[in-house]
C-alpha cells in the first residue's frame, strides 16, 4: 500500500459543490417545517423545532393526494411507454436496413428542438379535438397526458438507445437466430439483458422529466388528471403564498424521484457485452 | 444429418453481385471446407445455407428439402462464428443450453446433455462462469459446445479458429476433426489457411471473387490443380510458376524460358510455340548433379527442411529439401527438377494443360 496525501484541494471543491447543490434542498426543508407566522418573522435557516402540520395538512388534502397518484401514474406510464417504444424503435434502426433510416432517426429529434409552449397549441387541439370520441376528449385525462409527454420523451429515448443497441453485436442476434430463437426470443432473451444498462439510464430521465413537467401539465389539465407540478402553483393565491405547505408539498415531490432513482440506478453497470465476441 | 446441395446460388448486394453462380454438392456426413482468398465471399455462403443471408438466385437444399425461404431456426443447422458470438450474460452452461431451452426440452435432459458435451470439450470446470472469465481457447470450445449440445443436421463453422494464437490452432484442429469422426455431422468449414483446408477436409472447395475454381479431394487439389490459381493457393510454400513456351529440344518436350533454361516435362498436350506456365512445387526439387544452376540469394533452415530461394534468368524460384545444405547467398546450386512432379498451364487463360 502506498500512503498517499489527502489531496485538500480536491476535497475542499467537492465540499463547496455539495454544500451549493444541497443547500436549497435543506432550506426548502427548513421551511417546510415552520408555520406561516414564523417565516415571515426574521429568516433563520436553522431547525429550531419539527412542526409538522405543513405535511399533515397535504396528506389529509384529498386533492393533493389525488395530484400525486396523477403524478406516479403518468411518469411512470410515460417512462415505461416512452423506454418500451424507444427500445424496439431502435433495435429497428440498427438491425434492419430501412430505407431513409438515418432521416427518420435525426428528424425525431426535432420535436426537442423548439420550446415546449410551441407546441401548446398543436397538442390542445390534438387533445380537445382530433381525440375525441363523442363528449370523450383526452383533454385532462391521465393517458391523455402519458401520450403527451411521449411526444418530447420519446425522441430523447430513441437518441439515447441508439448507442446502447448499437454496441451490441449483431452475431449475438444471428447466433440466437440459428440457435433456434424466433425474433421475440432474440430481443427478450439476449438484446433486453444486454440493453439494460442503457434502458435504466432512459427510464430515469424520461421519468424525471414528465416528474417535473409544468407548462403542459398545468395547460391541458384541469382538475382529474392534475400533477403536483401543477398543484403547487395553487398555493399562489391573490390573499398570499403558502409557502410552508409549498415546500412540503416539493419535498413530496422528491421521494418518490428519489425512490425510483435508487430503484433504477443499479442497473447501471458498464461492460454487459464484454466476452461476447473476440477479434 | 443431411446432405447439402447448393445449385446456381447468386448474391447481389443492391447492385453489386458478389455470388456468381455457385454449386457444391456436400454428402452426408462429409467434411467440406469452403477456402479462398478474403473477401471472395466464403461467409456470405456459409451465412446463406445458414438462412442469415438471403439467396438472390439459385436454390439451396438440406436433406433434399429447398431451404430457400426458411427461417434459420427451421433449417436445424448449428454454426459457430468467427467471434464466437457467445451470450455475454450468461453462464456457460447457459450458453451451451439455450439451443435445447429453445426447443423447449425438458430442464434435465438439457442438464444432462450440456454435461456430455462440456465432458467432451473438457469445459466442465467452467460450466458456471461466464464468457469473460474465460481464455480465447476456452471461449471457443464453449462456442463449439453450444453447437453439438443438439445434434443439428448440418454444422456451419466460419473461420473458428482465426482468433487464436498458431498453437492452439494447430490442437484445436485437431480436436474438430476428432469431434467430426465421433459424430459424423456434415460440416462446413470456412477458413482462409490453407492447411487447415488440407488437414481437415474430405472435400475442399477454393473459391475466388464469387465463383468456385476447384472441387476436389486435398490430395487430388495437390496433384492436379485445375488452374493458376488453385495451383498457387493450396501447398506451402506455394508452388514456384516460371514463364516460357513449349519446344523440343533433342527429341524431347521441354518448357523453354526467356534465357533459353530448359524445364524438363513429361509429355505434353499441346503444340510448340505455346506461352505456357511451368509450374513445380518446392519440395519437389532436388538439389544434386545434373539440375539446372540456380543462383541462390537466401538460405532458410528450420531444422527439419531448408527453404533455398534462388532466381532462374530473372525469375523466382524456390525449393525445399530435407538436407541441411549450408552455402553463401551468390552461390550457384544446381537444382533437380522430378519432371514427373511438374504442372502446365496456359498462360493467357491460366488452365491447366
Ligand atoms: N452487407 C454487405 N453489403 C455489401 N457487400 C457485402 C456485404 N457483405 C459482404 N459483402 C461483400 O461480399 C464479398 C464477400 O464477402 P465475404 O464476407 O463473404 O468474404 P469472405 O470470403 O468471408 O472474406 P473473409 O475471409 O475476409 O471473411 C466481399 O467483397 C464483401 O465486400
Ligand atoms: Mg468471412
Amino acid at each position: 500500500m502506498r500512503s498517499r496525501k489527502t489531496p485538500w484541494l480536491s476535497v475542499a471543491l467537492w465540499s463547496l459543490l455539495s454544500f451549493v447543490t444541497l443547500f436549497p434542498i435543506y432550506w426548502m426543508f427548513v421551511i417546510s417545517m415552520k408555520a406561516p407566522v414564523e417565516l415571515f418573522s426574521t429568516p433563520d435557516i436553522l431547525l429550531r423545532s419539527l412542526d409538522w402540520s405543513n405535511y399533515v395538512e397535504v396528506l389529509e388534502s384529498p386533492t393533493l393526494r389525488g395530484y400525486m397518484v396523477n403524478s406516479l401514474v403518468i411518469s411512470s406510464g410515460n417512462a415505461v411507454l416512452v423506454t418500451a417504444l424507444g427500445f424496439l424503435a431502435c433495435y429497428a434502426l440498427t438491425r434492419y436496413d430501412l430505407p431513409g433510416k438515418e432521416s427518420i432517426f435525426f428528424w425525431t429529434i426535432t420535436n426537442r428542438m423548439a420550446p415546449p409552449a410551441v407546441f401548446l397549441l398543436p397538442l390542445f387541439l390534438l387533445l380537445t379535438q382530433v381525440y375525441r370520441i363523442g363528449d370523450f376528449s383526452l383533454l385532462d385525462t391521465r393517458i391523455g397526458m402519458i401520450l403527451v409527454y411521449c411526444t418530447f420523451n420519446l425522441p430523447f429515448a430513441i437518441w439515447t438507445l441508439r448507442p446502447t443497441l448499437d454496441a451490441i453485436p449483431k452475431e449475438l442476434d444471428e447466433a440466437a437466430l440459428v440457435d433456434g430463437a424466433s425474433a421475440w426470443r432474440v430481443i427478450w432473451d439476449v438484446i433486453l439483458p444486454l440493453a439494460r444498462p442503457g434502458l435504466a439510464v432512459t427510464l430515469i430521465l424520461t421519468w424525471v422529466f414528465a416528474w417535473n413537467e409544468y407548462l403542459l401539465a398545468a395547460t391541458l389539465t384541469n382538475f382529474t388528471a392534475r400533477t403536483l407540478t401543477t398543484g403547487l402553483s395553487e398555493y399562489v393565491t391573490t390573499t398570499g403564498t403558502a409557502w410552508g405547505i409549498m415546500a412540503a408539498i416539493s419535498v413530496f415531490t422528491l421521494i418518490p424521484a428519489l425512490i425510483v432513482f435508487s430503484l433504477v440506478q443499479r442497473h447501471i453497470v458498464t461492460g454487459l457485452t464484454f466476452g461476447a465476441v473476440k477479434g | 444429418m443431411a446432405t447439402v446441395q447448393i445449385r446456381g446460388v447468386t448474391k447481389r448486394y443492391g447492385g453489386v453481385q458478389v455470388m456468381h453462380g455457385v454449386d457444391v454438392d456436400i454428402e452426408d456426413g462429409e467434411f467440406v471446407v469452403l477456402v479462398g482468398p478474403s473477401g471472395y465471399g466464403k461467409s456470405t455462403l456459409l451465412r446463406m445455407i445458414a438462412g442469415l443471408e438471403e439467396v438472390s438466385g439459385g436454390t439451396i437444399s438440406i436433406g433434399g428439402r429447398v431451404v430457400n425461404d426458411m427461417l434459420p431456426k427451421e433449417r436445424d443447422i448449428a454454426m459457430v462464428f468467427q467471434s464466437y458470438a457467445l451470450y455475454p450474460h450468461k453462464t456457460v452452461a447457459q450458453n451451451m443450453g439455450f439451443p435445447l431451452l429453445m426447443q423447449k426440452r425438458p430442464k434435465a435432459e438439457i442438464e444432462e446433455k450440456v454435461r456430455k458435451a462440456a465432458e467432451i470439450l473438457d469445459l466442465t470446470k467452467y460450466l458456471d462462469r461466464y464468457p469473460r472469465q474465460l481464455s480465447g481457447g476456452q471461449r471457443q470450445r464453449v462456442a463449439m459446445g453450444r453447437a453439438i449440445v443438439r445434434d443439428p443436421q448440418v454444422f456451419l463453422f466460419d473461420e473458428p479458429l482465426s482468433n487464436l494464437d498458431a498453437k492452439l490452432r494447430v490442437s484445436m484442429r485437431v480436436e474438430i476433426k476428432e469431434l467430426h469422426q465421433r459424430l459424423r455431422t456434415t460440416t462446413v468449414y470456412v477458413t482462409h489457411d490453407q492447411i487447415e483446408a488440407m488437414t481437415m477436409a474430405h472435400k475442399i472447395v477454393v473459391m475466388r471473387d464469387g465463383r468456385v475454381e476447384q472441387i476436389g479431394r486435398p490430395l487430388d487439389l495437390y496433384d492436379r490443380p485445375a488452374n493458376l490459381f488453385v495451383a498457387g493457393f493450396i501447398g506451402s510454400p506455394a508452388m514456384n510458376f516460371l514463364e516460357g513456351r513449349l519446344a523440343t529440344r533433342d527429341g524431347r518436350r521441354v518448357v523453354e524460358t526467356a534465357d533459353g533454361t530448359a524445364l524438363p516435362l513429361e509429355g505434353a498436350a499441346a503444340e510448340d510455340g505455346r506461352r505456357v506456365t511451368y509450374g513445380i512445387r518446392p519440395e519437389h526439387i532436388s538439389v544434386g548433379e545434373g539440375g539446372i544452376p540456380v543462383k541462390v540469394s537466401v538460405f532458410e533452415p528450420t531444422g527439419s527442411e531448408t527453404l533455398i530461394f534462388g532466381r532462374l534468368g530473372g525469375q523466382l524460384i524456390d525449393a525445399l529439401v530435407r538436407d541441411r545444405i549450408e552455402g553463401e547467398p551468390g552461390q550457384t546450386l544446381p537444382f533437380r527438377i522430378d519432371p514427373r512432379r511438374a504442372h502446365l498451364f496456359d498462360t493467357a487463360t491460366g488452365v491447366r494443360l
